[in-house]
Formats: C-alpha cells, structure tokens, sequence
C-alpha cells in the first residue's frame, strides 16, 4: 500500500517537474525594452523680457505631472522634471528634455502622459532647496495662446514634442501657485 | 589445514571526507562489531562465511545500514560516507535561549542550514544560503524575516546577526555584512523568527541568526576548499557588454588542531569575481582564527577574530533595460575599499553545581571608503560585553539572565563624529512540566543613548509555550515585543548626493513591534516531518527613508504601523530513507501599512522553495527550485526622479539551481568534489530594482582533507 503511494506519488511529482521545466524554460524573465524610432520627450525656448533681477541665484525650468492646487501638491515626487540651471542673464535658453538634468537624474527618453504645469522658476537662497517657499514663479507655459491657466503637456508615446516655450517677463511675472509665502 | 581468516574493514568519513572517530559498525543479529579510529578505519576480524546486515552509527550522523553483505572466502572491504543527522526534531538549537536545547522542545520557529550545504552549493557568502530559508528573503544584502524589512540600502537590519553568539553589525549603520562570514568555517546557522528582542535587545526585532563555528578536530586536520567557475553569456545579445563569459574563482586553506588543553582552527580565504555586469567584480579575503583553551573539562577561553578585506566595484543601478548589465555613465567606474575587524572573547565555566557562566566580550571595526570626489569615508568602533549566567534549579526549571553594554563611535563624512552608548538586562525562565508542557517566560529591559539626542529605554517581553500532544506531534506558540533603537546612519546622515539632500533626524524614535505565532510540527516516522506556522506581527514607529514636504530632503523618520500577517508550511518527505528527499516550503505574506493599506515596499506576497535531493553510491545529486511573487511596492521616488531608469520593470522570480558531489572515499582519496550550475533557465529577475540577479553560472569545486 505504502509503495504503491510512493509510485503514485512519484508520477505526479514527474509531471509537475516537467511542467515546471517547461514554463521556466520558456520564460525569461526581464528583457530590454525595444529602442524607439523616437525617443518620447519635449523641448522649447525660454525667452527672458526685461532685466535680471540681481538677486535671483539660479533659475530653472520644472514640470509637475499634477496641478499645483494646493501647497501639498508641491511635492518632489509630483515634480518630474527639474532642468540643469539656466545661466543667469541669458536672454533666450534653448532646452530639450534629453539634455542632462536634475530630475530625471539619467537623461534619456522621457516617460509618455500628461504634465499638468510646466514653469521657469528662480531662487534666491544661498543654497539649493526644495522647499516650497524658496521656489518663485516666472514663467509659466501656456497652451494654445489661452494665458487664462496654465497649459497640459502631453507627450504620447514615441513622440518628441517640440515648441514648448515660455516666456519670463521679469517685470510682470504669472500668478503663484498655493504655498508661497 | 589452516583456517582462513576472513573480515571486513573499510573507513567511515562525513560529507566532507573528514574521517570520523568512534562510529559503531555491528553485524545485525551476530555478535561482531568494532568502532572507527582516529582515521575513520575499521576492521572486524574471524567472521564465518554467511549474508549480513552491517549498520554504522554515529551521534549527530544519520545511520547506515548495508543489507545481503556477502562474505565468503575473501576479506572485503566497505567504505562508508555518513551523512549529518537532518531530522528536525532532534536538532539541537543554542540560539532560541542561549542555552541547547532540542529543537523540538522550542516554542518558536527555527531553521538551520548545515555547514555542509555551503560546499555542496557552492554558496560562498551565507546570504546565497539564507535565500532559501522558508519565511526569509532578501533584497539586495538587507534581510527580511517574515517581512521585517524592505530595503533602505544598508541602513539598519531587523535581525541580528552573530557568530558563535558574538553579536556582529557595524557600528554605524547597523547592517549586517554577510560577505565577511567565513561560510567554510561553520557549522551550522541557526535562524530563530519572530522578535527575540527579550534575549537579544535591539536589531532582533524580526529575528536572530547565529553561525556557529565548527569544532575544534581532535587529530590535525588540513582543509583545502576550492572552486572556479564562470558566468554564461547574458540571453540577451545587447547585454553582453564584455563579450566573453566572466570567471570567478575561490580558495580556502584551513587547518585544525588540538594540542593538549590548546586548539584552533585557522583559515585563510580568497575569493575574485570578474563578475556578469560591469563594475560588479570583487577581490574579497577572509581571515580567521578561532583558539580554545580548555582549563577544565568544564571551563573555557574561545578567542575569535574574523578579517576581511575588500577591493569592489559598485554596481547600484543599471543605466537602463537596455544596457542592464552597466551602470549608468555617472556610476562608472566607482569603487568602494573596505577593512573590517571582529574579535571576540568569550569565556563559560561551570562556576557550580547547575550554574553556568559565560562572558562575551567583542571589538568590531569597520571601515569603507569609496573613490567618489570628495570621498564617501567611514570608520566605526563597536565595543560589546555580556555576562551571562544559566542554571537548571531543578529537572523541571531553568534560567538564563544577563548584563549586556555596547558602545560605538563613529568618525564619518557622512555621519558625522557621533557616539552610542546601549546597556540591556535580561532574565528568561523555562519550565518543563510533566504532562509534557514547556513554558518560557522572559523580560529584557534596554536603554539606549544615541549621542545628543534623549536616551530612551525600553521593556520586552515575550511568552512562549510547547506542548507534545503526541510523540510525533508537538504545538508551539510564541508571543514576543520587540524594539529596534535607531542606528546612527539613520539619526544623523548628513550627505547630498544627485541634487538630493539627506538630513539629519534629532527626534527620531526607536521602532517597537508585537509577533504572535502559533505552529505545529508532525513527523511521521521516517517518512515526513510537516511544520506549519501563522504569524501576525504590528510594527510602530517603523523607520524608513521619506521626503520632507516642507524643504524637499530626505529623512529617515517613523512613519509607518504597519501589520504584516502570513504563514509558513514546509514539508520534508523522505522518498527513499537516506536516499532520496523532497523538500517543500510555501510562505504566505500580507504586509500592509495600517493607514493607507497599501503593501510595504519590497515584501512579496508568495514563496515557494522545492529541492529534491539524492544521495547514493557516494554520489549526490540536487535540483533546487525558488519561487517568489513579483514585489508589488518598491522604491517608486527613485523611478520618478529617473535615478533608476526603466525601474519598473520587474518580474516573478523563478530560479533553478542543479548540484552535483562525488567523495573519493571508496579509493581512499579523502577528496569530494562537486559541480554546480546556477539558474540553469538563464532567467532574468531583480531582488532591488534595476539590478539583474546573478544570471547563469557553472562552477566546479573541491575538498580535500588530509
């Protein structure tokens, strides 16, 4: 009786080996994503009205992928793009997402969807920081010319989307979002 | 005529052809029977002619038993290889109260992995080992015991590792650095889960593992243990960065000896690997002594000291799916060098009649610097001291207490220059009742002090009981509080790194949890042996890596209750008595945080481990298969922040590994050697997002001892 539910036993667990065998075999686990024709992204020109305020100490262009609503959308894992500095003075700053940045740290194709506000934003403190206080406003980019609210970007897949341009009018700058000051 | 003497003899080695003193060798039903001396031979002498059952046993070894031996005119010869007794319930464990006890008689679950597993897998770092444990996984280097830990890139553990009691962590960040364990040295390692904070104190919030060291050999006995291998090439062509299958390579030279009241074992190791992805090799060498002196049969001085030396490249991330097997362009080429320094002392005496004393004391330097501009640099000093006193009041009680004090400084671009100071006492009790019930019953009180900020204190109980309703069939259940005081990495880094700014946290907290578990285990004759174990465990306070809202830094902060519930069900199945096993293990794990409900980073839901097992004419074969279900939470902030490119991507686990062994002992060769093959369906999974596990690899091994 014993032996025949070893032979029982051991039929089954063949089986099961096999199959085993056979689903891991053909699975191989993570493979590389395919090389697009295109990579997904976007670039424009930011374009500087007026004199440089003397005490801006670096000046940046961000993307949120969700409206700034509340103070609480202001956060690091909300921001999804935070350029290198843009030099101070410049009059005009040709940009591209696959230029090396902050955020994302490793330039490459930038991930599909739809960004909710995208800014040129400038800071006055000694050092970096990410606190929302620190961060004002400049430029704001606007959709289809209506300068009513703050424009969506969206990049679909495989596409590089291009004329993304701000304008920074020092002198007249755009409504703040919640949180400063 | 003269008469003719017939016998047989033969020799009797373990698993390692290490020759084995004082095995019975007994003709069944006759009167004939010898032992093994000191070189494991045997001989009986002026045997009749006729058919007969020889059986070899041993303490601590599985017996043998060799049917229809025919003897006729001629003497033969039966050379025998025992393997280590593997029955659970017999198992004696030292880790559970600081004490020997049998395993069967613990109130909470346990594991062991045997010293020889390392060799006969190939498995040269212990946490290759630990993978396969039921109810442990790891990330990366960070251990989880039944989902105590995510992955905070070596910052902190909730277990606590120690080598033959000797607890073994930086001084810094608190993390355990398995590649410094000299896996050729030891025994076995006991796992104990569940929080054993009530004898262990801090960092044992989630469970202990204990490494004890092999014994000292009583003849001279020289080791040399060596393997050489090799990386297959990546399955996919556009990660084959170098173009060629990397090698790696190992040898370990050790030797043992008992000369009067003195003996030692010493070993040297060194291990390269030019490693499957780009700037992932390593040059590793691992020193270490280990002397005992014996003043009386009952008092004891072990020394300890444990070396290692490391020259490594740094493979964090890969640069993206497509390059999976190079660092991104930032990351080329880092480099980490580190020097680390355990010594230990401990002496135990029976000081009278039913009491036993042992002291502990341990020095653990640990030192990193990396090649980054300005350098990453560290250097921390751990000072520990324990007093310990067991005693059995009678047949039915026993205690163990005991004063513990630790202290560390720390001398860091990253930390700082900070200093630690903890100091726990402990008192547990055991109780054997008659009917047959065993209670253990245990407090712990720590106070720790992490430089400028307050000192905090902290009471850990635990209650755990073992009930044997049948002899085959014993009840357990456990109840235990634990606390994890924060390490220094994590109250005061201070480093930017990427436009990323960690902060210091002056008022962090120490993190407490609650387990419960109830088990059972049934061993069925020779047959199988089932253990089931549900946990529920709540932790507070739980420490982990988050952004501040207000200024954009990260911090380490308690910020998570978090309630991880699960079971654990592990079969053994004894086919073919001694020669064929199965081994079968499922853990079920829900780990949630409490206020949003969402899984806990980097805990999977699913594990399975099956092995199968043959061992015969000095042959051995192994077929070891590993499920783990695709971690549903991970570190999204580094995918965000496009630090880990392509970091989603992220699959089950599926791995198989083969080994193959052969002793030589039949041709009295005291040499085995093994052929392993890893991964063998080249299958490409992450434990740690953007970091391909090891791919396939073929390695061949020896060990000969002489």
């Amino acid at each position: 009786m014993q032996f025949c539910s070893y032979k029982i036993f051991i039929k089954y667990f063949s089986v099961f080996l096999i199959l085993i065998f056979f689903v891991v075999s053909c699975d191989h686990g993570i493979e590389p994503r395919p090389v697009l024709p295109e990579p997904p992204g976007f670039s424009g020109t930011i374009t500087f009205i007026n004199q440089w305020p003397d005490s801006i100490k670096r000046t940046f262009l961000v993307v949120f992928e969700n409206p700034l609503l509340t103070p609480a959308d202001f956060t690091i894992q909300n921001l999804k793009y935070l350029s290198r500095e843009i030099p101070l003075g410049a009059l005009e700053y040709q940009y591209s997402s696959l230029d090396s940045a902050y955020i994302p740290q490793t330039p490459g194709p930038f991930p599909p969807g739809s960004y909710a506000y995208i800014a040129v934003v400038q800071q006055s403190t000694e050092q970096l920081s990410f606190a929302r206080k620190d961060w004002f406003v400049s430029g704001v980019y606007y959709a289809n010319n209506d300068t009513t609210q703050p424009g969506t970007m969206v990049i679909p897949d495989s596409s590089f989307i291009q004329n993304i341009n701000i304008e920074v009018d020092f002198n007249n700058p755009p409504p703040q979002p919640p949180g400063y000051n | 005529m003269t008469a003719q003497t017939i016998s047989i003899k033969g020799r009797v080695v373990d698993a390692q052809s290490i020759p084995l003193r004082g095995v019975n060798v007994v003709l069944i039903n006759t009167s004939y029977g010898a032992a093994t001396d000191g070189d494991g031979y045997y001989e009986i002498t002026n045997m009749d002619k006729g058919a007969y059952t020889i059986e070899f046993s041993a303490i601590g070894y599985e017996n043998v038993k060799k049917e229809n031996i025919i003897i006729s005119d001629k003497s033969i010869t039966l050379d025998i290889v025992l393997v280590e007794e593997i029955i659970e319930t017999e198992e004696v464990i030292v880790t559970a109260g600081k004490f020997e006890q049998k395993k069967s008689d613990l109130t909470v679950s346990s594991e062991v992995i045997h010293g020889e597993e390392f060799e006969n897998r190939n498995y040269s770092n212990l946490e290759d080992a630990i993978r396969f444990v039921p109810g442990v996984t790891m990330t990366d280097d960070q251990i989880s015991i039944r989902g105590s830990s995510g992955y905070s890139r070596g910052t902190g553990a909730r277990a606590l590792m120690a080598i033959d009691g000797l607890p073994f962590y930086t001084g810094d960040t608190g993390e355990i650095v398995w590649e410094m364990i000299p896996v050729t040295e030891l025994a076995r390692v006991e796992i104990i889960k569940g929080a054993a904070s009530s004898l262990y104190g801090s960092a044992a919030i989630g469970g202990v593992l204990n490494s004890i060291t092999r014994n000292i050999s009583e003849k001279p006995l020289t080791t040399v243990n060596g393997f050489y291998g090799m990386y297959d090439k990546p399955y996919y062509q556009e990660w084959d960065w170098s173009g060629e299958r990397r090698p790696f390579n190992g040898l370990t030279l050790s030797h043992s000896q008992q000369i009067e009241k003195f003996g030692f074992n010493v070993s040297f190791t060194r291990l390269e690997d030019a490693s499957y992805r780009q700037d992932g090799d390593f040059k590793k060498y691992i020193g270490f002594l280990k002397t005992v002196y014996n003043f009386t049969p009952v008092s004891s001085l072990t020394f300890i000291a444990n070396t290692f030396n490391k020259r490594a490249g740094q493979f964090l991330y890969w640069k993206d799916s497509q390059n999976a097997l190079i660092p991104p362009e930032r990351n080329e080429g880092d480099r980490i060098e580190t020097d680390r320094y355990l010594f230990g002392l401990i002496y135990s005496s029976l000081v009278e009649d039913n009491l036993f004393l042992t002291l502990r004391g341990s020095y653990y330097r640990n030192y990193f610097i990396d090649n980054e501009t300005p350098s990453n640099e560290s250097a921390s000093n751990l000072y520990r001291g324990e007093v310990q006193l067991h005693s059995s009041l009678n047949n039915f009680i026993s205690l163990t207490g005991g004063l513990e004090g630790i202290a560390s400084s720390v001398r860091s671009s990253l930390f700082g220059n900070p200093h630690s100071f903890q100091t726990g006492a402990y008192l547990v009790s055991d109780i054997n009742f008659s009917f047959p019930l065993i209670a253990s019953v245990g407090v712990r009180y720590d106070y720790s002090k992490l430089d400028t900020l307050n000192g905090t204190g902290a009471i850990s109980p635990k209650l755990g009981l073992n009930y044997k309703l049948f002899d085959e069939l014993v009840l357990r259940s456990a109840f235990g509080i634990g606390f994890r005081a924060p390490t220094i990495s994590e109250a005061f880094t201070s480093t930017t790194t990427g436009g990323i700014t960690v902060k210091p946290n002056p008022n962090i907290q120490p993190e407490h949890n609650y387990t419960f578990e109830i088990g059972l285990n049934y061993a069925f004759s020779s047959l199988f042996n089932l253990d089931l174990a549900v946990f529920l465990s709540n932790y507070k306070d739980l420490i982990e890596p988050v952004i501040d809202p207000v200024d954009g830094y990260a911090f380490f902060n308690n910020v998570l209750e978090a309630q991880i519930n699960g079971l654990e069900a592990g079969l053994i199945m004894f086919i073919f008595p001694d020669v064929l096993d199965l081994t079968l293990n499922y853990t079920y794990l829900l780990a949630e945080d409490v206020v949003t409900g969402k899984a806990l980073r980097y805990r999977p839901k699913n594990v399975l481990y099956a092995g199968l097992n043959f061992n015969r004419w000095n042959f051995q074969f192994g077929i070891n298969f590993r499920y783990i279900s695709k971690i549903e939470e991970v570190d999204d902030g580094l995918v965000d922040l496009g630090i880990v490119v392509d970091g989603d991507l992220r699959v089950p686990t599926y791995t198989t590994d083969l080994n193959f062994g052969y002793s030589f002992v039949s041709l009295d060769l005291p040499l085995s050697i093994y052929l392993n093959i890893k991964n063998i369906f080249n299958y490409n999974y992450v434990e740690l997002i953007g970091n391909i596990r090891q791919i396939r690899s073929y390695s061949f091994g020896f060990n000969l001892a002489f």
